[in-house]
């Protein structure tokens, strides 16, 4: 297996609404933690590659001097929800092609500085000008494939009972208590069929993480990672929003690591909503199209089945800031494949994927979708079983 | 989505929304269709994504669609007090645009419905009234 990069650290805020903190602060509390974490010093990153989707101009470079970390060249990327992936991938891409030999990839978001409740849509948008808001985009993919495929809605509400469940083992989670069915299902509606507890709370965080050249001792392997924008979705596409361009990026993903959906111990994918991630459970290849409802229902998904899917609690628990999300999900794979997981752990990870999916623009099939595949570090592969 | 900060005096942007016409009673929708590889939209590119330039003409499209999808939104969003039905409509032989439904019935259409386009409403939003008869029956999910 190739190899673009290693992960020799990583570090999150906790997740919240914490309006009262500044962004550097939780700037700050993750880097730090990542730069510990990795044995480094700040004097020795090369480079930064931030994301952020409604971060004030500068929130990086504002957020880091303080830390030693200037003079370098830090590109912030803004790609939807995928904006921190986003910049994961293009610091693996500057590591691997030998131009930097530390970077720090970074992700922040202060939600509550923009909104109280659910995102206002884009009025310069097509849709955004017709006030489409995110959850009706999720909304309208549930009741597609509750025609198509028959979901149930207990079979929508079982990824909320999931993820929750799981992030009642995660201190860092917005959300740790988990609901019944019952429960979920008698939550107000938000988007039909999709109800509260269906969908992700806004939330303010950062998270980061350490790369190092292939081959540094004891980090997480970065053996894939690929990025795409979404072609057209239009009259010709029979497939809901965000099938085609998760289906696509896993493809290229597992195929540049030389793996299969069948390989994989864990997964960390974007659930924003809970049709979402039975969308993205079957785009990833976990199951056949229309099978994603039975796939959760099934158990494989859940903490003690075959595949885990979002042992961290996911978006549903931890809560979405958006640029600081896919960090987080790296983050969580990480300390799942180096066996730091605590309560959360998928005995014996070697093999983790992380999928983060962004949206907003009307007429194609998302901004930009991440999957990378990560395995254990070099050390502890050789001690695991097989 | 809203970028942060203040608003309140910025101009409004130029409106995105598809533009449509009155032909009788009928609404079509304005769009193109690319003369080399057939593919229709809401739009005029200059370019085609087939990659023709120069191609694309301006036509219209419906008066008739199909649901592809629909949800009812619960949540407010701006100037659109709840409850608001949604649904992807493609239009007869046209694209699939996003319209908000007329639900003077009180029913919001499947996928399969055939809609009719019904022009924009009063905030300019694309609209499609459903009529329930219409509705297809045999197909399982839409039986009564």
């Amino acid at each position: 297996m190739s190899e673009l990069a290693t992960i020799c650290g990583v570090g999150t805020t906790k997740f919240g609404k914490q309006p009262e903190t500044p962004a550097r602060e939780l700037a700050w509390e993750a880097v730090s933690e990542a730069i510990l974490d990795a044995a480094i010093t700040p004097g020795q990153i090369d480079a930064v590659f931030a994301g952020t989707v409604f971060g004030d101009p500068g929130v990086a470079t504002r957020s880091l001097q303080q830390l030693g970390i200037s003079g370098v060249p830090i590109i912030t990327i803004e790609n939807a929800c995928a904006s921190s992936t986003s910049a994961f991938h293009e610091g693996c891409a500057s590591i691997s092609s030998g131009r930097y030999e530390t970077v720090l990839a970074f992700g922040i978001e202060t939600m509550t500085a923009s909104f109280s409740g659910a995102i206002s849509p884009i009025p310069s948008d097509p849709e955004g000008a017709q006030g489409f808001a995110m959850p009706a985009l999720y909304g309208m993919s549930a009741a597609r494939y509750q025609h198509e495929f028959g979901v149930t809605d207990e079979q929508l509400a079982a990824v909320s009972v999931k993820n929750h469940g799981h992030g009642r083992h995660n201190a860092r989670a917005q959300h740790q208590k988990a609901p019944t069915i019952d429960e979920v299902l008698e939550s107000p509606v938000i988007s039909s069929p999709l109800t509260l507890l269906q969908c992700c709370s806004i939330a303010d965080a950062a998270a980061a993480a350490v790369l190092r050249p292939p081959g540094t001792p004891g980090g997480v392997r970065v053996l894939s990672s690929s990025l795409k924008s979404g072609g057209l979705w239009d009259q010709r596409s029979e497939l809901v929003w965000g099938w085609q361009i998760v289906a696509d990026t896993a493809r290229a993903a597992y195929e540049e690591a030389g793996v299969s959906a069948l390989d994989i111990d864990v997964f960390e994918v974007h659930d924003a909503f809970t049709i979402g991630e039975i969308v993205t459970t079957e785009a990833l290849g976990l199951a056949e199209l229309g099978a994603g409802g039975r796939l959760v229902e099934s158990g494989h998904t859940t903490l003690g089945g075959n595949q885990p899917v979002n042992p961290s609690g996911g978006l549903l628990s931890r809560g979405h800031p958006l640029g600081a999300t896919g960090l987080a999900q790296i983050a969580e794979i990480v300390w799942q494949l180096r066996g730091d997981a605590g309560p959360r752990q998928v005995p014996d990870a070697r093999l983790g994927v992380v999928e983060t999916m962004g949206g907003g623009t009307a007429g194609v099939d998302g901004n930009a979708c991440v999957v990378t595949v990560l395995e254990t570090p070099a050390s502890r592969n050789a001690i695991s079983p097989a | 989505m809203q970028r942060a900060g203040s608003t309140e005096n910025a101009p409004m942007p130029a409106d995105p929304r598809p533009e449509f016409v009155k032909e009788g009673e009928k609404y079509l929708l304005v769009g193109g269709r690319c003369r080399s590889c057939g593919l229709v939209s809401a739009y005029v590119p200059p370019i085609c994504s087939c990659g023709q330039a120069g191609q694309v003409q301006s036509c219209e499209f419906g008066p008739g669609g199909t649901v592809f999808s629909s949800t009812v939104l619960h949540i407010p969003v701006p100037e659109r007090p709840p409850p608001t039905c949604l649904a992807y409509v493609d239009v007869d032989d046209g694209p699939r645009i996003l319209a908000h439904v007329d639900l003077g019935l009180g029913v919001a259409p499947l996928p399969g419905d055939q809609v009719f386009l019904a022009g924009r409403n009063s905030l300019g939003d694309p609209i499609v009234k459903f009529d329930q008869k219409t509705r297809l029956v045999g197909t399982g999910v839409n039986d009564e």
